[in-house]
């Protein structure tokens, strides 16, 4: 009983989840951008976010970064690419923590131009 | 919609663990309140049933709790189930609102145990009622402000609610016991103003944390209070129904009274578990208006 409610409810919920929402209010580069090449990678928070796991992929599979900001919460994200980005499409994805204990997850995609 | 996070596999297990919470805590809250309120109007099995379910409650409350830790980690971690076992990922878990939501669940769980031992047992159950209720204003949207506004109503919420929630069982048996009419007919009168600070509360709340009525419309936190607010109000006809028809049936002791009361409790039952599980989806994968 309690399977089929969830399951109906996951249903009825299907459509809303193309739109769910980002928390983090501006990254750079910024999110659907094409840009020459991606010296620093961040993501600016209103409340401090602890940032555990992120990843940056592309076409080819995931590709390394080195991340200045810690595991520690906060406002301001910031990861360096360990090798220059060859040009195609990146999508890069978060998982971690808001203040008040809620897991919380995003990310954003952009361009390099060849 | 806006306000809605990813839904995945790990979301939907730490909603119904929520949920499963939720209604452990209402119960064993539930069945102490009972206890407390009807000591005097309630036959011996009636209470003893009532005390049975706040302990067993109780015990399964601590065990979700456990299970939501893992739960949690597992999701802010990314790795997975295996994030579930991580010491640092629980580390965070722990150092996050809910660890201190864990410690005051936990303390009132065990608390409420107590009701077990005689007199003074009551008492200490009583206070561990209070600390599950203040758990839940520790951790997530009860976290914004106005702080204490939202605290104490959410505790004032909790705590009628699950006077009502813990006593459907009991008075499901008692329908069918000499003096059940009676017990029911001092409930629902109880019921009634509870009832009232219940929903009260809860209005408050959703004004608080939604902002405006337009912001119900167009965010996912609204259609979910929405939906909630519908069961609600099939829960209350099928509870006005009870008070109106159905007990004054049983204390006249109309033939069938009293199993039409018993499928009439269970179906209030049903929609407890409908409420708790749409509330613990507003709570895990919603975002209140206000904080958007």
């Amino acid at each position: 009983m309690i399977k089929q409610t969830l399951l109906g409810l996951a249903v009825a919920m299907a459509p809303m989840l193309a739109a769910a929402h980002s928390v983090s209010k501006a990254t750079t580069p910024a999110n659907g951008a094409t840009v020459a090449d991606v010296p620093e990678l961040s993501m600016r928070f209103d409340d401090p976010m602890r940032i555990i796991s992120v990843t940056l992929t592309s076409p080819d599979g995931d590709v390394e970064i080195e991340r200045e900001t810690g595991m520690d919460p906060a406002t301001e994200f910031r990861a360096t690419p360990l090798e220059v980005l060859a040009p195609g499409s990146y999508r890069l994805d978060w998982r971690g923590m808001a203040s008040d204990g809620h897991p919380m997850q995003g990310g954003f995609s952009f361009t390099v131009a060849g | 919609m806006t306000g809605l996070a990813p839904i995945d596999g790990l979301a939907v297990l730490a909603i119904v663990a929520k949920a499963i919470g939720y209604g452990a805590a209402l119960l064993a809250m539930g069945g102490v309140l009972f206890c407390f309120i009807f000591a005097k109007h309630a036959e011996a099995s009636v209470l003893r049933l009532a005390r049975q379910l706040a302990v067993g409650a109780a015990v399964l409350g601590l065990a979700v709790l456990a299970l939501r830790f893992g739960i949690r980690a597992a999701r802010i971690s990314g790795m997975g189930f295996e994030g579930a076992t991580d010491p640092m990922m629980l580390g965070f878990v722990w150092d996050s609102p809910l660890g201190t939501t864990a410690i005051w669940r936990s303390v009132g769980e065990l608390a409420i145990l107590t009701i077990l031992v005689p007199r003074i047992g009551q008492w200490i159950a009583l206070a561990g009622c209070l600390a599950v209720a203040i758990s839940f204003a520790q951790v997530g949207h009860a976290l914004g402000e106005p702080r204490a506004a939202l605290a104490g109503l959410l505790v004032l919420h909790l705590l009628t609610a699950a006077f009502w929630v813990g006593a459907l069982a009991p008075l499901r048996r008692a329908a069918f016991l000499p003096m059940g009419a009676d017990l029911l007919h001092h409930f629902g009168n109880i019921a009634a103003f509870g009832v009232a600070v219940l929903i009260a509360a809860g209005l408050a709340l959703s004004w608080m944390l939604s902002g405006s009525l337009a912001a119900l419309f167009g965010t996912a936190y609204g259609v979910a209070l929405l939906a909630k607010v519908m069961i609600v109000s099939a829960l209350l006809g099928v509870a006005a129904l009870n008070k109106a028809r159905l007990v004054p049936a049983l204390r006249t002791q109309a033939s069938g009274a009293a199993r039409s009361l018993r499928r009439s409790i269970s179906l209030e039952i049903l929609a407890v578990v409908l409420i708790l599980l749409t509330t613990a989806t507003i709570t895990s994968v919603t975002t209140p208006p206000v904080n958007l």
